[in-house]
Parts: structure tokens; C-alpha cells; sequence
């Protein structure tokens, strides 16, 4: 298998890195220290590996590093940190939306697209926009309220 | 008693750590120079080993160490049964069985050094069918165990045969439940590092730090259990399935042989076809009633498929077996167990042990008696409840039970009496109870150390005036030890931001047994409880001695030692210890209360026991069999809620996993190969299946429990299936549910039976 050298820009941070043509970008992006992204099937069932390619939610599992050449990645941790946490983190924490937390750095990525896109989402639209992000502790409901909660801090935050 | 903290709505404490993706679990864990450990598992379910060649393996370049039965002892090991070894010895039983291990260089490297061990197999005839492999010609899955009979017992207790003879009426049903995983979302791993002198630290995402020396990796390795220091990594998910961890015992046997730290990191796959999935059984049950709804007597018969090797299989079919008879006041049993082993995946204990499947047989029994006696299924139950200062039939002690409030609340929240009036035509509510031990003392003995079931807990506070817990017992992800950061708080008038309760770790940490069997909100909040009193105590002799002021006119507020008389006269608690010149430490310990049952299984098994209710609304296509959860309502006494948020997601997370379980999941073994291989093929509960919920607690306030708070992660899952199984018989007009999962083909099948 031949390897590449390939450009990311990992959440404002440049790294280049040699890969092999078969290696995942979820395994790529592990190996060099973002292991925020979690391993589970990979097999694009459960969503724990998702981030933003250049601003669109993928399953970091289910393409090659290769393929994400030149891109612009978003981990949880671009999303935000502990001193400076997103709406959606404040409110799971808030609203009991994580247990475990093996699933929550996938959740927190489709949570923010999804009120990027949706700043008013319904139940059902969060239900939708979630469908991707298995989480076998909470039964979703906290996370529901917590998506919720935080389209109604932005949506303040905006109106201020 | 008024509270500060206890029974508020709090963020678990490491919430902050786990949205921001810093949680280190055990995947991200760093081992410097560590090697890649992986397994080479069987693809049959039952064969022969005829020959098996490592050679040309450990000759690949980057191979460090290739493990089997050829250069391993045969040291056979199981906690009921010594019937499990490291690697396979002469047979494999169980497609995923061990056969040998490798470690290596890298990921690569190991997986062409697996495909390079050649192993030469006799194929044997697969024992699947429990049934079939008690017949006298069945082949054996352990050539010792004649009738691959694992484990049998039958009691008679109280005037069973009477109770029968002179009944009203009497009912028979049998009932059918599946293999289905824990499926949490991260896969099991662990990982292990030799030290020179023959010491062994092993990290993983471990249920019981302590336990998993004593009864795999002692008796496994040959060695003793304090030669390993074990450390948690938090586990994302365990459900159960994370007590019994065998990759903790291939990741030290390859870094004893290599002499190098080991990775060993299942995939999902793995994961699925070779940990311990919650036991498939089949009950039969008969009940005798008086005509007013009264209960006389019952019959159990089980058969529980116990897989290739036995685990804690035995205690589990136990829980099974007796369980339900002490929910109800019932005067007498007659109660047979089988457990038989198979060459399927050892079955084991997933959230509820065994109570799952127990409630669901006979909740669902319960509303088929209510319809032939025609009485309300809840007014049945009301009628039967046990209550609290009840002795059960089989010993247990209720010292505290909210078991009808429960009832009744989900009752009045389903607007239950105008729902059941419109039964039977696609439309219909149902509803089930259980009761949960909090703790078991059996385990203590069957995987403790002794009978004791203690927990212990050291409570330190420190000179920035934070305060860190030490309890041998784990979170799993349920908020165990948010839980016991609440309750010191509430002790020692320090602000809950200021704990930390760090992941378990044998080598520095006070003997906990782990966290099963709902135990540890009542067993380790105790503990933790009396350390945060001492803890208190010896703050304020310290301050006592710097404010000149008698201890007992001190109290701790908001983290500061304040006089009582003159609050502006105070220091703060970091000053304290600042001045005290060292930590200060408060100790704890809580033996559990109960017996070991004696060899009839008499006795009470645990100090006190949870109850819950669960209710279900469905509606179910007649045509397509289809079935849609509208809705379900929660009534839970957990004798007090410590943590409100976290309470409320246990019952949340509990009853989804529950409809999960009910409605979608299965492994679906066929002649001992599994279909479950991934999250596409087992399917669990997404975003778009989780229904509305309701709950709300009922304080029973336990005399035992620390404020009155018992167990609650299992009452949260157990009778959710029933309920939605009686919803269905509702909406259906008689259409009867007897083999899980709950299928549209099954629905269909059963509202034709109830047709004919
Ligand atoms: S690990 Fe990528 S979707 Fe599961
Ligand atoms: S919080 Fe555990 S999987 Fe979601």
C-alpha cells in the first residue's frame, strides 16, 4: 500500500503527516493525538467518530485520510473546550445529556450542525438530525432538551 | 431531614471533561513502547483442536510473543465453575473462543502474524438447542459433564401441591427470551505492562478493579491477586458486560511473555461475538388463584442457556428462578432451574441480572391471569403487592417499599381506566413491575474474598481546601461517583464543585467490590458517607484547636468553618488544613447487611430491595404486525433520589435500553453463529425510536440506605418489556407476545393465535 503525505488543518492547527493509502481519517487523526474522536464499529453505524470536514458532519471512520487532503477538521474540542464551552456542551452538562460520555464528542458535532443549519429545530428535527449518533446511556431525552436548550441560548445570544 | 445538595438536579461531576472530549478511555490511553495484542479466535462453534503450529508467527519479523496452549499451562479458572482457560486446550466451544494470541510491533504486523498460525480442526457436531443437548445421545460441550447440565436445582417451599388442589382456577404459560448484548458504545479493551520483578499493572475499562484479580487473574496466571495493580479507565458503557473482562487477562499474559507493555483493544465485532451477553432462557409458569384475584401458589420451570463456559451463569439463573416470588405475597413455590451449556457464546450479566427476563415471563403471565379472572391487571397487582416489614416466601426482609405509589402514579398518568376501556383495536396501554436487590451477598462469596460485601471509602481534603474521594467502587457512566460527591458534600457543607472522585485503582485505593447488582448507592454511599463524617469531624477538632472554640460550636458552610453564635468568626476549610500542616482524611467503611442463602436458597439476599413500575403505550399496525411505542411512564422507588438529573437518567436510559432489548436486539444465533457483527446488523435504539417518556419518584426513605436512598440502574430496565408486551396483548384483544425480541412476524403470529 503506497503512502501520502497529506495537509490538514486540525482545529486551527496545521499537521502534515504521512499516511497509507488504506488508513482511515479517523484512525489518522487518533494516531497523531486527536483521540477526542472516538473508535467504535467503524463502519458508519454509531457516529462517535464524527467531526467537520470542511464544515459538513462525516463519519471520520468511513473515508480515507488520503481523501481529506487539504481539509479543514473540526474535533469537539475545535467546538469548544473546558474554559470556553459551546451552547450544546453547556447544556448537556446542564441538562444531563451525558453518562458515559463515549458518545457525547459525536453528539456535540451533529448537535452544532444541526443548529447551524436549524436554529429553531423541533423535537422531530433534532430526533433526525441525532439519527446518526448511537448512545446507549441516556435514552436521548436529556440530549433532546439539552439541543433544545442550546438553540435557545444561541438564538438569545444572537437577539443581545 | 432538609438537604442542601441531596435530591437537587446536579451535572454529573466530570461532565465538563467528558463534553470537551478529554476523557482518556482506554483506547486513548498512552502506553509508551506499548505492542499490539490481538487474538486469534475460533470460527467454529465446536471443534477439535488437532494441531495447532505457531512457528512461522513467531517468526515474523516485529512478533514479539505468540501465546496458546502450547506454551501456556492448562489453568483452568471460572467463578462458579472451573471450566474456562486462557486459550482453548483441547476443543473450542464457542465461535470467538480464544485459540491462541499474538503481540506485536503494530496492528499490521499482528494481524499477518495471526493469519500465520496454522491450526488444524476437527469439526464437531454443534450443541445449539438447550433441549436437544440434554438428550442422552447429545454431544458434550465439556466431555466431564455428563448431559451438559451446568448447574440444576429444585425447591418446594410452603404447601405448594395444596395451593394448587384447592384453587380457584390456575394458569400455565411459557415464555421464551433472546440473546442480546450490552452493546455499549465503546468496545472492551485493556491494557497491561510487566515490570521487572513480576509485578503486572493492568488498565481497562473495568467494572470491578478489585474482583477481576481474584477470580481471572490470580487464579489464571498463578499468580497472586496483589501482584497486579489494576486502574479503571472509565468505561464508555459496561451495563454488566464489563465484569467479566477476559481482554484484561490476554493483555497480561502477552505482556508477562513479552516483557513489554500490551494493548489489547477488541473491535466492535469482537466485542459482539466473545464477551458475555445477557442469558437467554426459557420459563414455564403456572399459577393457582383464589377467585378474588388473591395469589395461592406458583410453579417455575426453567432452562437457561448458558453457553460454552459458565461465569457467573449459575447465580444468574438463580436471580431468575426466585426473583418475582417476592414481589408479591406468595404463600407457596415449587421451583426448578436447569442451566445447560451449549456451544454458543457464554451467556452472562447484563443490567438487571437475569430480572429482565424474570419480569418479563411473569408480568406478562400476570395479564394473562387478570384477563381470564377478568380483573384489572393493576388492580391485580395492588391486591398482591408484597409491603414494607413483609418476610417473603424465600426470606427476603422489605424494609422499605413504595411498590403500589409507584402503581398508582402511572395509573393516573396514562389515564389508565378510559385507555383500558378501549382495548383491542390497535390501540392499547399496559404495564409491569419488579423489585431489584441493592446488592447480593451471594456475590461476596462467589467473588469476594469472603461473605462480607464491604465497602470502604477515604474522604481527603486538602490544603486548596478540595476534597478528593477514594472508594474501590466505579462508575460506569451511571454517575456512581457523582453520587457519592453529593452525599459527602451534603456531610461536610463543602460545595460540590470542589470533589473529585478519581477512576478506581487497586494500588492505592480501599477494597470495593465494583459496581454490579445495584450496589452502590447504597453500599458505597455509605461507606463514603461515615469517611465524609469523620472526614468533618477531624476538620473541625483541627479548627477547633485554631479558633479557639469548642468543636461542637463549629459548622462547615459553603466550605468555610464558621462559628455558629458568630458566623463572622470562620476560616476557610483549605486554611484549616494549611495550619493542621497536612491533609486531613476522614475514613469509612459499611459492612452490607443480609445473608448468604443457605443451600435450599433460603435467606435475605440483600439489605433492602428498589421497586418499579413501568407503563407502555403502543400502537400496533393489525395488518403489518408493526408496533409503535407512543409513550412511557416511569414510577421508581429508589428509596431516595440523591441526584435528581442522574436519577432521572438512569430511569430514562434504563427503560429505552429496555424497549431496545424488547423490540429490535438479538444476536440471533444459528447453529452457534451469531448474526450480530456490527451496529448495522445489531440494532439498537437510535434518536428516532426513543419514545416520550414520563417518571417521577416515591421516596420509600430506606432505613439502611444513606438518606434513605437504595439501588436503582436495574429496577430502571426490568419491567419495561412486560409492559410494553401487556400494551400489546391490550391493543390487540389477546394477542400474547411469548418469544422475545417482538417482531411484526411474531405480532402477526399472535394476534392469529388469539383469533382461533
Ligand atoms: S466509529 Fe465511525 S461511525 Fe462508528
Ligand atoms: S452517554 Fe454513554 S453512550 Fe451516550
Amino acid at each position: 500500500m503506497s503512502a501520502y503525505k497529506i495537509n490538514l488543518c486540525v482545529n486551527g492547527k496545521d499537521e502534515t503527516l504521512d499516511v497509507q493509502g488504506d488508513e482511515t481519517l479517523l484512525r489518522a487523526l487518533r494516531r497523531i493525538g486527536y483521540v477526542e474522536v472516538k473508535l467504535s464499529c467503524e463502519g458508519g453505524d454509531c457516529g462517535a467518530c464524527a467531526v467537520l470536514l470542511d464544515g459538513v458532519a462525516v463519519n471520520a471512520c468511513l473515508m480515507f485520510a488520503a481523501q481529506a487532503d487539504g481539509s479543514e477538521i473540526t474535533t469537539v474540542r475545535g467546538i469548544g473546550t473546558e474554559d470556553d464551552l459551546h451552547p450544546v456542551q453547556e447544556q448537556l452538562i446542564e441538562k444531563g445529556g451525558v453518562q458515559c460520555g463515549f458518545c457525547t464528542p459525536g453528539i456535540v458535532v451533529s448537535a452544532k450542525v444541526l443548529l447551524d443549519e436549524n436554529p429553531e429545530p423541533t423535537r422531530e428535527d433534532i430526533q433526525r438530525g441525532l439519527a446518526g449518533n448511537l448512545c446507549r446511556c441516556t435514552g436521548y431525552k436529556k440530549i433532546f432538551e439539552a439541543v433544545s436548550a442550546a438553540a435557545r441560548q444561541v438564538n438569545e445570544g444572537d437577539g443581545s | 431531614m432538609s438537604t442542601r445538595v441531596v435530591g437537587q438536579p446536579h451535572p454529573i461531576i466530570d461532565a465538563v471533561e467528558k463534553v470537551s472530549g478529554a476523557t482518556i478511555f482506554i483506547n486513548d490511553l498512552e502506553l509508551p513502547g506499548a505492542l499490539t495484542g490481538l487474538a486469534l479466535r475460533s470460527p467454529h462453534p465446536h471443534a477439535r483442536i488437532l494441531n495447532l503450529d505457531t512457528s512461522a508467527a513467531e517468526r515474523l519479523a516485529g512478533v514479539a510473543v505468540v501465546l496458546s496452549k502450547n506454551n501456556t499451562p492448562n489453568a483452568p479458572f471460572g467463578i462458579n465453575h472451573k471450566d474456562e482457560a486462557a486459550f482453548c486446550r483441547e476443543k473450542a466451544r464457542y465461535v470467538g473462543d480464544e485459540v491462541a494470541a499474538v503481540a506485536a510491533a503494530d496492528e499490521e504486523t499482528a494481524r499477518e502474524a495471526l493469519s500465520l498460525i496454522r491450526v488444524d480442526y476437527e469439526v464437531l457436531p454443534t450443541v445449539a438447542d438447550p433441549f436437544a443437548a440434554q438428550e442422552p445421545n447429545a454431544p458434550l460441550v465439556h466431555d466431564s459433564v455428563t448431559g451438559n447440565i451446568a448447574n440444576e436445582f429444585h425447591i418446594k417451599r410452603g404447601e405448594i401441591d395444596e395451593a394448587f388442589d384447592a384453587a380457584d382456577a390456575a394458569f400455565a404459560d411459557e415464555f421464551h427470551t433472546h440473546l442480546a448484548h450490552q452493546a455499549y458504545i465503546e468496545p472492551t479493551g485493556c491494557a497491561a505492562q510487566w515490570h521487572p520483578g513480576g509485578k503486572i499493572s493492568v488498565w481497562g475499562c473495568l467494572q470491578s478493579v478489585f474482583l477481576i484479580r481474584t477470580f481471572m487473574l490470580g487464579p489464571a496466571m498463578g499468580m497472586s491477586p496483589d501482584d497486579f495493580r489494576v486502574t479503571q479507565t472509565k468505561p464508555g458503557g459496561a451495563f454488566g458486560g464489563k465484569l467479566d473482562v477476559k481482554a484484561a487477562l490476554m493483555a497480561a499474559m502477552l505482556s508477562r511473555a513479552a516483557e513489554k507493555p500490551v494493548r489489547f483493544m477488541m473491535s466492535l465485532e469482537e466485542d459482539l461475538i466473545a464477551m458475555r451477553p445477557r442469558m437467554p432462557v426459557h420459563i414455564s409458569l403456572e399459577s393457582a388463584w383464589k377467585r378474588d384475584g388473591t395469589l395461592a401458589g406458583k410453579r417455575v420451570r426453567i432452562v437457561a442457556e448458558n453457553g460454552a463456559y459458565s461465569s457467573l451463569s449459575p447465580a444468574i439463573m438463580s436471580s431468575i428462578a426466585l426473583r418475582t416470588d417476592n414481589l408479591y405475597k406468595t404463600p407457596a413455590a415449587e421451583i426448578q432451574g436447569k442451566l445447560v451449556y451449549t456451544n454458543i457464546i457464554p451467556s452472562g450479566q447484563m443490567r438487571g441480572f437475569g430480572n429482565v427476563q424474570a419480569t418479563y415471563a411473569w408480568e406478562s403471565h400476570l395479564d394473562n391471569v387478570a384477563d381470564s379472572l377478568g380483573l384489572d391487571p393493576a388492580e391485580l397487582r395492588l391486591k398482591n403487592y408484597t409491603e414494607k416489614g413483609d418476610v417473603s416466601l424465600h426470606g427476603w426482609k422489605i424494609a422499605s417499599c413504595a411498590v403500589a405509589d409507584a402503581t398508582r402514579y402511572v395509573v393516573e398518568e396514562m389515564d389508565w381506566k378510559a385507555k383500558r376501556a378501549r382495548g383491542g383495536k390497535g390501540r392499547g396501554v399496559g404495564l409491569a413491575s419488579c423489585i431489584h436487590v441493592s446488592g447480593n451477598k451471594g456475590f461476596s462469596v462467589e467473588l469476594g474474598p469472603d461473605d462480607t460485601d464491604p465497602s470502604s471509602g477515604v474522604v481527603r481534603v486538602d490544603e486548596e481546601g478540595k476534597v478528593e474521594i477514594w472508594s474501590g467502587e466505579s462508575d460506569l457512566g451511571q454517575g456512581a461517583t457523582s453520587v457519592m460527591a453529593y452525599i459527602a458534600s451534603e456531610v461536610m457543607g463543602i460545595p460540590v464543585e470542589r470533589f473529585r472522585v478519581p477512576p478506581t485503582d487497586t494500588g492505592y485505593m480501599p477494597f470495593g467490590m465494583g459496581a454490579f447488582a445495584s450496589r452502590i448507592t447504597l453500599i458505597g454511599g455509605n461507606a463514603v458517607k461515615l469517611a465524609a463524617e469523620d472526614a468533618r469531624r477531624n476538620l473541625l477538632d483541627a479548627a477547633a484547636e485554631f479558633m479557639e472554640i469548642p468543636a461542637d460550636e463549629l459548622e462547615i458552610v459553603e466550605g468555610e468553618v464558621r462559628a455558629k453564635a458568630l458566623p463572622e468568626r470562620k476560616m476557610s476549610v483549605g486554611e484549616v488544613v494549611r495550619r493542621a500542616g497536612s491533609v486531613i482524611e476522614g475514613n469509612g467503611k459499611w459492612l452490607a447487611g443480609g445473608d448468604v442463602l443457605d443451600k435450599e436458597k433460603y435467606g435475605n439476599p440483600s439489605t433492602t430491595y428498589s421497586f418499579s413500575t413501568h407503563g407502555a403505550e403502543v400502537e400496533v399496525d393489525m395488518e403489518t404486525g408493526v408496533v409503535t411505542i407512543l409513550g412511557i411512564c416511569c414510577g421508581h422507588d429508589p428509596g431516595r433520589v440523591i441526584n435528581r438529573l442522574g436519577a432521572e437518567g438512569q430511569v430514562e436510559g434504563g427503560a429505552v435500553q429496555g424497549m431496545s432489548f424488547a423490540m429490535m436486539e438479538g444476536l440471533a444465533p444459528l447453529e452457534g453463529h451469531l448474526r450480530g457483527k456490527n451496529f448495522h446488523d445489531y440494532l439498537i435504539a437510535t434518536s428516532m425510536d426513543a419514545p416520550p417518556i414520563e417518571h417521577d419518584f416515591f421516596e420509600s426513605m430506606d432505613p439502611y440506605g444513606p438518606y434513605g436512598a437504595k439501588g436503582l440502574a436495574e429496577v430502571a430496565i426490568n419491567p419495561i418489556t412486560a409492559a410494553i408486551c401487556n400494551a400489546i396483548y391490550h391493543a390487540t384483544g389477546g394477542a400474547r407476545i411469548r418469544t422475545l425480541p417482538v417482531s411484526p412476524e411474531r405480532v402477526l403470529e399472535a394476534i392469529e393465535e388469539a383469533r382461533k
